[in-house]
């Protein structure tokens, strides 16, 4: 009986020293959360349904730990999130914390809008000492440290691998152009299932394809990189694949939704002339497609964008970024929950690395194991990026602020006239205007 | 009856006292909505106009730069303003004479009828929202149920993509037309107000029910349809909501509506925001307006039937 006492006492004993190093269990830093009071803390972030429901159990699971902390959560998809934040910036009422893009960093850091990291990770408030130095200068604007990586990722053509198997299609490692098209028309006279390719407004494709001819960036301070020659030949590949109906016309993409992932042409669709047979995406939105994918029994496959040169156009890069903004009322308290995201193993477990291999390295090995049950796609991205990491080349440094307007005014509008079937625009002449017209934005700017 | 002589009260207690000072302060509600609301942002989007400002940084005086480039080196301009009008000039009077068909229609006694009002007058009241805009793409697209219903009368629907470039455009026209529930009602209530005397007086002249539209319903009516037709003219070419969702000017800016380029103007996906930009664009789409309005009001005297 003395013994069974004793016993109990110990446990009880133990349990009642172990409930503080519970309560703080989380990796915060210096900074303890539970002396802020109680705070509403504002976290953004673009994304898709896996993301947003991620993002939330680890808010959640902090909030638990910290009772007194609450989030004010704000997600949306890419192109209303860039919207909505600059007015938020413009009220100075922007959230707390929110996810950066490595496209735009260089923007906001410059407009004020982020707070400086370098002090904090100085007062080792943000242990950044996992994070490869490398990984930690893609979040530098000149010498301050203005964005923490939040995952690691690499361009990645995402495919029906379902429907390749079945048409009996290899899609190899280091894709390059011609096989793509190749495996593009038999997937269309077989199936009559498109790919869709160079939509939008998006800079990505045109940046992969000039990296193809040796540039490393597909801008320059004043403009273009390439000259308007070498940039025609970008033009021609929608020109040609929509000449051969393999490539989704502007009319095809009109009638789909692109841009929300869930209701991609690669996932969604109910007869094949709206369905795609790959999605140039990056590396971590395969375990949202892969969701999305499973409904219609797809298994999805994944490898590089295609490209004349794949070694030389492919890159690893941060998938996206989180920042503290200078509107954060309580600074300390928002690098502290930027530590958890960062470092805390638990949190990343709960975070199913969706968005890309986590940037610590300590982090990224302790939730390897748990990722297979909730994160399927997991391990094939660990080997993608092991893989591109060996075949690829540097990355090009931030864009310049100026690529936004271009974006919107000119890449849009040039790869709608390419893609429309018929089209009375030459390749030249497109080359010819996106040259033109770059330098004349970025001269204004 | 003398009136006992007041003492004269003095200051803060004669102000408060006074009948104008009550009337101020009942209508402070409107003049702080007025300015707040209306007055104060116009100057600001009028000052803005002539200004390079991306909201986040203080706004730079470029006089009338963003005028000349919008009318002379702009061709989204020309087009946005373009699919507008063909917007409103064909979809407004559409939607009037549907409006006046259906109200012609339920202009009778029955016990059914105020059903069928409450009915029709539903698309207007839900008409903008959201979730109408996304019901309305999904009903449209290639595998959506207007396809899947009238597939099988019209076999060119089977799989038809009403969101390229021509048709696209129509299914934002027919969204508006059938929001003519506010029309309606005008029409039916100026429908009450024709005197029977009237159709009587034309009965035993002789008149068919065919004569009695043209001759008597329908001139008097055409106050009505003036009404109508200016107030719906003037909302179509501020219609925005159902383009940003439904086609977001999708394809080649087919559908790009004026107020929507407008937006993307001010709030662009990506890159830096054109405030001053989009207020000069708000600014000419005002005078546009004004143009427009003004003609219909000239117009009034060649067809509008006023005793």
């Amino acid at each position: 009986m003395k013994k069974v006492c004793s016993l109990v006492l110990s446990i009880v004993l133990l349990v009642t020293l172990a409930l503080p190093a519970l309560a703080d269990g989380l990796t915060v830093g210096t900074y303890d959360p539970a002396s802020a009071g109680a705070t509403e803390v504002g976290f953004a972030w673009w994304g898709n349904q896996v993301r947003d429901e991620v993002t939330k159990a680890a808010t959640d699971f902090f909030t638990e730990n910290y009772p007194n902390i609450t989030f004010n959560l704000n997600t949306n998809v890419w192109n209303n999130y860039w919207a909505l934040m600059t007015t938020y910036s413009a009220n100075h009422d922007l959230p707390d914390l929110m996810q950066q893009d490595y496209a735009y960093l260089e923007l906001w850091a410059n407009n004020g809008s982020l707070l400086d990291l370098t002090p904090y990770v100085e007062s080792g408030a943000l242990d950044l000492s996992n994070v490869p130095q490398n990984i930690i200068d893609t979040g530098k604007v000149g010498d301050g440290i203005y964005a923490v990586c939040a995952g690691v990722n690499a361009p990645s053509l995402l495919y029906n691998k379902t429907l390749t198997d079945k048409l009996g299609i290899e899609v190899p490692k280091n894709l390059t152009w011609d096989q793509f098209v190749e495996i593009s028309r038999k997937i269309y006279e077989a199936e009559g299932i498109g790919a869709v390719y160079g939509e939008g407004n998006s800079e990505n494709m045109p940046t992969f394809y000039a990296r193809s001819l040796g540039y490393t960036s597909l801008w320059t301070a004043e403009g273009l990189a390439p000259t308007a020659e070498e940039m025609a030949g970008y033009y021609q590949r929608l020109i040609d694949g929509v000449a051969e109906g393999w490539m989704f016309d502007t009319d095809k993409i009109a009638g789909v939704n692109v841009t929300d992932l869930a209701q991609h042409p690669l996932v969604y669709g109910t007869s094949n002339d709206v369905r795609s047979w790959c999605a140039f995406a990056f590396s971590n939105q395969i375990s949202a497609f892969q969701t999305a994918a499973t409904a219609d029994g797809i298994e999805l496959g994944l490898t590089n964008w295609a490209s004349s040169d794949p070694v030389a156009s492919n890159y690893v890069k941060p998938s996206q970024f989180f920042s503290v903004t200078t509107d954060a009322e309580n600074p300390d308290l928002a690098v502290a929950i930027l530590n958890y995201l960062i470092n805390d193993v638990e949190g990343n477990k709960i975070l199913q690395a969706e968005r890309g291999i986590p940037a610590s390295s300590a982090v990224a090995s302790a939730i390897a194991d748990s990722m297979d049950s909730v994160n399927p796609t997991y391990s094939m991205t660990v080997e993608y990026l092991e893989y591109v990491t060996a075949n690829s080349s540097p990355i090009f440094s931030a864009l310049p602020s100026f690529v936004g307007t271009v974006q919107t005014e000119v890449l849009q509008t040039l790869s709608e006239e390419c893609l429309t079937k018929g089209t009375s625009m030459t390749a030249a002449e497109a080359a010819q205007m996106l040259v033109e017209q770059t330098a004349e934005i970025a001269a204004d700017y | 009856m003398t009136v006992a002589p007041r003492a004269k009260k003095k200051g803060f207690a004669a102000w408060i006292g006074k009948e104008s000072t009550a009337g101020y302060v009942f209508s402070l509600p409107f003049i702080f909505g007025f300015l707040m609301f209306m007055a104060i942002p116009m100057g600001l989007s009028l000052y803005y106009s002539f200004c390079k400002y991306d909201i986040q940084s203080a706004p730079t005086w470029i006089g009338l730069d963003n005028y000349i480039k919008i009318f002379t080196n702009d061709s989204t301009f020309t087009k946005a303003l373009t699919v507008t009008c063909y917007y409103a000039l064909i979809g407004t009077p559409l939607k009037v004479i549907f409006a006046l068909i259906v109200a012609l229609i339920l202009n009778h006694e029955s016990k059914a009828v105020p059903i069928y009002r409450a009915t029709y007058y539903l698309p207007s009241i839900i008409g903008g929202s959201v979730a109408v805009a996304i019901l309305w793409r999904r009903l449209f697209e290639s595998n959506g149920t207007i396809n899947a219903i009238f597939g099988g009368i019209l076999p060119f629907l089977d799989g038809y993509n009403w969101f390229s470039e021509g048709p696209a455009i129509w299914v934002l026209i027919i969204l508006t037309v059938w929001q003519f529930g506010s029309s309606m009602l005008i029409f039916l209530s100026a429908l009450k107000q024709i005197p029977r005397e009237l159709y009587e007086a034309s009965r035993v002249d002789g008149a068919t029910g065919h004569q009695q539209f043209w001759h008597v319903t329908l001139p008097l009516l055409t106050p009505t349809i003036f009404f109508n037709l200016v107030q719906q003219t003037i909302n179509s070419f501020l219609a925005f909501t159902q383009c940003k969702l439904i086609t977001n000017g999708d394809p080649r800016k087919s559908t790009l509506f004026y107020t929507v380029y407008q937006y993307n103007k001010a709030f662009p996906a990506v890159g830096k925001s054109q405030m001053g930009y989009a207020s000069a664009l708000a600014w000419i789409m005002l005078v546009i307006i004004t143009v427009v309005t003004a003609i219909l009001f000239w117009s009034r005297s060649k067809w509008v039937y006023e005793d």
